[in-house]
């Protein structure tokens, strides 16, 4: 199995500083920004040399989806695929109901829709990033870096389509629809960088926990890693890029448009946290009552603080951006 | 199920969901989304409860936005 140079089960956190200097990486030159480009847009955003080095580190740890991984034809079903305190029904009568059997299946289906909820969010997000390539209004060393971001991002959505298509026989589906809405200025912006940040740091708070648990397949712990070997460097963007595009939007709206855009910020948490209660999930697994499971850990007191431990960061890093005015109920 | 148990039990879903008062009445013909009973996320789980309701899956890519209108759109749409 190719590793990349890495052991991947004695992974090291992933620093954006650590990138090679041009003269290491060879060919793979940071080209410099022309001075027409370099002309200023009011809504730009300026990362300093944050992008760069993104850039950087994103080049320093490319990889192939195609080789990187080995796929077995078969998995085991009588073992962990999500760590056992991760299950969303964890700590409930429900779940101590449950055989051993009957938890390590919950398990597998638990990661197909961890996986599926990813990969669901990762397709408008890179919609998204792609519509903000070369705009005048982003930064062409963004734009550079945007390039790895879509890139990582779609490699991504190969891993986890594979690994769900070949072991639990489907994707799990996207429940959310698409409705028009009208946004005051930047608001849209915001929000989309908002929807970024949410699927990335909740997805990487169970990438971290599962990537060197082994009581987990090691597969499932692998590609848990990978994914947070690239999302540690989307989520320094991502929470830099938001806080530059918060203290300049936040100054220009009225206090309506603020609060209604934290109601829905706040709204926006808890219907992402509702993903994670999949009856379909319930159902594949073998469980009865697949909504009223969902109902169940969605109201139990301790599913809530498992909810409110995972998104802590998040939630802080929201309030004291401003886009949050407090803590929200989840 | 019929259709009028399934009528009210949407009713009663959408009533609870939004916060309004349980005294205030929900004609099947209100705009739901328009009116701001219910914002476009709580769509998710709207769509969830009607699963329940019926029994099977909704596939939402194929689901056209304005079938969650009102209650008679809802109904025609799903059951």
């Amino acid at each position: 199995m190719h590793q990349g140079g890495r052991d991947f089960l004695s992974s090291e956190p992933v620093s954006v500083e650590d990138a090679p200097s041009a003269v290491e990486r060879g060919s793979h030159q940071v080209l410099p920004v022309a001075p027409h480009q370099a002309m200023n847009h009011p809504d730009r955003i300026d990362t300093g040399p944050l992008a760069p080095r993104l850039t950087k580190a994103s080049r320093k740890f490319f990889w192939n989806v195609y080789d990187y991984i080995e796929w077995p034809e078969s998995i085991d079903g009588a073992t962990w695929y999500m760590a056992p305190e991760l299950i969303s029904i964890y700590g409930t009568e429900k779940w101590e109901s449950l055989d051993q059997r009957a938890r390590t299946q919950l398990s597998l289906s638990e990661l197909g829709n961890f996986f599926s909820l990813t990969l669901q969010g990762e397709r408008p997000l890179v919609q998204g990033l792609v519509h903000r390539l070369y705009l005048k209004s982003t930064d062409p060393e963004v734009t550079e870096y945007l390039h790895h971001f879509v890139d990582e991002e779609n490699k991504h959505m190969v891993m986890f389509g594979e690994f769900c298509n070949r072991y639990i026989g489907k994707v799990y589906a996207e429940k959310k629809l698409a409705f028009g809405r009208e946004y005051a200025k930047g608001e849209e912006e915001v929000a989309f960088f908002c929807k970024v940040l949410v699927v990335e740091e909740l997805g990487d708070y169970y990438n971290v926990a599962m990537q060197e648990d082994e009581r987990i397949q090691p597969l499932a712990a692998r590609i848990n890693w990978i994914h947070h070997r690239d999302e540690a460097r989307h989520m320094a963007f991502g929470r830099r890029f938001l806080q530059s595009l918060a203290e300049r939007w936040l100054a220009e709206w009225s206090p309506e448009t603020t609060q209604g855009f934290q109601a829905w910020l706040a709204q926006y948490l808890r219907s992402s946290w509702s993903d994670f209660y999949n009856p379909m999930m319930y159902k594949d697994a073998g469980l009865d009552d697949p909504y009223g499971i969902r109902t169940l850990a969605l109201d139990h007191p301790l599913c809530r603080e498992h909810r409110t431990r995972v998104s802590r960061k998040l939630i802080d890093y929201f309030i004291s951006v401003g886009l949050l005015s407090g803590e929200p109920q989840l | 199920m019929d259709e009028l148990k399934i009528r009210a039990e949407l009713r009663r879903w959408v009533v609870e969901r939004s916060g309004m008062e349980k005294s205030r009445v929900l004609d099947d013909e209100t705009r739901i989304l328009e009116k701001g009973i219910l914002s476009s996320l709580d769509v998710v789980e709207l769509v969830l409860f009607i699963e329940s309701l019926r029994g099977s899956e909704v596939d939402t890519e194929e689901i056209d936005p304005d079938v969650f209108s009102s209650i008679n759109s809802l109904y025609k749409a799903f059951f």
